[in-house]
């Protein structure tokens, strides 16, 4: 493995890390969007040095564009979700979001 | 033209809201259970050829060019675009009047939803490729997050962003496994993908396909809700409209779960005893949980969906096992289920239609006033609990003398004691709901229009039916798909 | 080089993550994807780097600031303290770690792989290898197009 996907993979993991504190610790919902963005950051520097390592850029580069386009849809009904929610709670704490069980 | 499963419920997806403007109510009804007839219809031209044991791998032209799309239609896959089919031409017809209800607006756009959903799962089915898998997963979850909030209640919106956030975490794992594989094989097709890892002995690649079996255990496991990971199911489904979990249990969590488990484990990777004992251990927990958690439960489709949660566990068991019996029951179940499960979640939007409520302490002695739906939702309840000769009877059967064969004697006395748990919250499901004194509140209670009671009376039959032409069901759909797992990985 | 690239980009998450107000978070979580984009255009993947420039820097943060805008200053969501003060030994944690892991498992000898044709274009690749991904892209936005006109529809328009 090449130096430059080494370090790559390990920000990748790094970036996931955060992400994924940020979703288990935050209380504000579109704080909870910014980390799922943040895991996406990791997974899409992923894809990029996995084709920089198998010399596949080009294979990397159209999964990485696909990967964005999927953001873009999911990041938006996901803030159309939390906007209802917004109206109807008047609230963007997680805490306030007691009927579910789980 | 096998393409034909994808382009078309995506192609009246985006026509529909054009043509709602023309028709709202009438036009959207007929073309999308006319796209869910005609999928269903489709599925069955291919089933000599897969029956036969042959593997379509079907290149697409467009004018005689060459595209890059490779299908893969083999037994598999035709049993699972069946079963989606048949799941959704039920939810399709159900929605008719279902969708009549004043929370629930605009046809159209519901429609073209639940066509959305049926391509993603058809492109997940078909896909010869990792990250084709993913795209049209995520398809899938999109239109289904949507589908879950569609009534806009609070408390709909809060079950809809939680399964969003838990989704987004398993597609970030399912993503860092699929990076992974790229960065070890340097494709991303599935049969490349298991020809260089057939070819490679190095330890650590093996080490790595661990890691990256790991992630697709966590990220597969959170979309079919295998115990561990499953708190996203009962909330989503508590206050959503009844066909989503219809579609969702019924056939999602078993196309965008499951399948894509036992496909790449299977047929793509290899399977390893490490991973068989996970997935064993998380089926029996997956059982055993979602039984007794669905004992205590008030909301008729929270109830469901830990049921779906121990189903689910009895479909794992089965294909951990890894022998051919312990595939053909768990295919089996696994068909089973959509049909009962779905037809469960659908019986509890005929009560909600006519009572406006889910909770059961609400209900009682709906029998008198609804004998369709209480009709058909004894079979399907007996069905699940696996009561002869009904269908699930005969799928939970040949799983526990699979498990017996393969001597998991405690798990088979496991799986018997939890179907005895599932018959008696069903019981009382029967009781509370349709038996016992009518409480006076619902003494003006109709039932359910005509639509509706088709769709039930229909996925009833099925359960019905199968349960005694079973072997012929077996022979036809169930024993080539069951071969080509037999059969490994793939070339 | 790389190494300032790739530490800025997670600085600037970590901020995006702890910052207490939500338009500065959205904003360093902007910049951390103009650094990625670097990151791209450095390892030769410049089509996926104008992408990340102009629809996760541009688009998504654009869709942010419009939600934190609506809703606004009454929606102040207070955090709890443990979280903050405990992140960086966990973070240091997880990089010790990580870095014991690839260490351990990741680093395969470089083999030689057919190398691919230099003159392959991006076009023919997306286009000619990847259609399928286009099939589901065209999917995935009707499927995130009609979502949101779920949610934002007049239920009376009946």
């Amino acid at each position: 493995m090449s130096e430059l996907a080494y370090i790559c993979f390990v920000a990748v993991a790094v970036l996931v890390f955060i992400g994924l504190y940020c979703l288990m610790t935050m209380k504000n919902l579109i704080k909870l969007l910014i980390g799922a963005e943040i895991v996406a950051k990791g997974v899409s520097l992923a894809l990029i040095t996995a084709g920089v390592e198998k010399n596949n850029i080009m294979l990397a580069q159209s999964l990485a564009i696909t990967f964005i386009v999927v953001e873009v849809a999911l990041v938006a009904v996901a803030l159309a979700i939390v906007i209802g929610i917004y109206k109807r709670k008047k609230s963007l704490d997680i805490r306030n979001l007691n009927n579910l069980r789980g | 033209m096998v393409i034909l499963f994808i382009i078309l419920p995506l192609i009246i997806a985006g026509l529909l809201p054009l043509l709602g403007k023309v028709s709202k109510k009438v036009l959207p009804d007929f073309l999308a259970n006319a796209v869910f007839a005609l999928l269903l219809g489709y599925s069955f031209n291919f089933a000599w050829n897969a029956s036969a044991g042959k593997t379509i791998l079907s290149q697409v032209n467009l004018a005689g060019i060459p595209l890059g799309i490779t299908l893969r239609l083999d037994a598999l896959s035709l049993l699972m675009l069946f079963t989606i089919a048949l799941v959704s031409l039920g939810v399709g017809i159900f929605s008719v009047n279902y969708i009549n209800q004043e929370k629930y607006s605009s046809k159209p756009i519901y429609y073209s939803l639940l066509l959305l959903t049926v391509a993603g799962m058809n492109g997940i089915v078909l896909s010869n490729d990792l990250f084709g898998i993913y795209v049209f997963l995520e398809i899938a979850a999109i239109a289904s997050y949507a589908l879950a909030a569609y009534g806009l209640g609070k408390e709909e919106l809060e079950g809809s962003f939680k399964y969003l956030m838990l989704s987004v975490v398993a597609t970030s794992f399912i993503l860092l496994g699929i990076s992974m594989i790229f960065a070890l094989t340097g494709t991303v097709e599935l049969n490349g993908i298991a020809s260089v890892l057939a070819y490679s002995k190095a330890i650590k690649i093996k080490y790595l396909i661990g890691i990256c079996s790991a992630l697709f255990i966590m990220g597969f496991g959170l979309k079919s809700a295998i115990v561990p990971f499953h708190s996203w199911m009962p909330d989503a489904y508590s206050k959503a409209p009844a066909t989503l979990p219809a579609m969702s249990s019924g056939i999602m969590v078993k196309a965008a779960g499951l399948y894509v488990l036992i496909r790449l484990f299977y047929n793509v990777f290899g399977i390893t005893p490490a991973v068989q004992t996970v997935l064993m251990y998380l089926g029996v927990i997956s059982i055993v949980v979602g039984a007794l958690l669905a004992l205590g439960q008030n909301n008729l489709q929270r109830l469901l969906a830990y049921s779906s949660i121990s189903q689910i566990g009895y479909m794992v068991v089965g294909f951990a096992i890894g022998t051919p019996l312990g595939f053909i029951g768990a295919l089996f179940h696994m068909f089973n289920h959509g049909i009962f499960k779905s037809l469960l979640f659908l019986n509890s939007g005929s009560i909600e239609n006519a009572t406006g409520t889910r909770e059961l302490d609400e209900l009682g002695g709906l029998a008198k006033k609804m004998p369709v739906t209480a009709g058909t939702n004894i079979v399907a309840s007996l069905a699940t609990a696996g009561v002869p000769p009904l269908n699930g009877f005969w799928s939970k059967l040949i799983i526990i003398i699979a498990l017996v064969q393969a001597k998991f004697y405690i798990f088979a006395l496991i799986g018997i004691l939890a179907s005895v748990v599932t018959l008696w919250y069903f019981l009382i499901i029967q009781r509370r709901a349709f038996f016992g004194k009518l409480n006076e509140t619902w003494k003006d209670v109709k039932e359910a229009p005509f639509w509706m009671s088709l769709s039930s009376i229909m996925l009833a039959l099925i359960c019905i039916i199968l349960g005694i032409a079973f072997p012929w069901f077996i022979r036809l759909w169930i024993e080539p798909a069951a071969n080509v797992l037999v059969a490994g990985i793939i070339r | 080089m790389n190494i300032y690239i790739l530490v800025a980009l997670i600085l600037f998450s970590v901020m995006a993550v702890f910052l207490r107000d939500l338009l500065k978070s959205a904003i360093c979580l902007a910049v951390a994807s103009i650094f990625l984009a670097v990151m791209f255009f450095r390892m030769g993947a410049t089509y996926a780097g104008v992408f990340e420039v102009s629809v996760v820097a541009g688009l998504i943060t654009v869709l942010f600031i419009t939600v934190i805008a609506l809703t606004n200053d009454d929606a102040k969501v207070p955090e709890n303290k443990w979280p903050i003060i405990i992140f960086p030994v966990a973070l240091a944690i997880f990089i010790i770690f990580d870095i014991w892991f690839m260490n351990k498992f990741i680093i395969l000898p470089s083999k030689a792989l057919p190398l691919l044709a230099q003159g392959e274009k991006f076009g023919d690749v997306l286009w000619g290898q990847r259609t399928f991904d286009l099939l589901g892209q065209i999917g995935v936005i009707f499927a995130g197009v009609f979502g949101v006109f779920a949610f934002f529809r007049r239920k009376t328009d009946e």
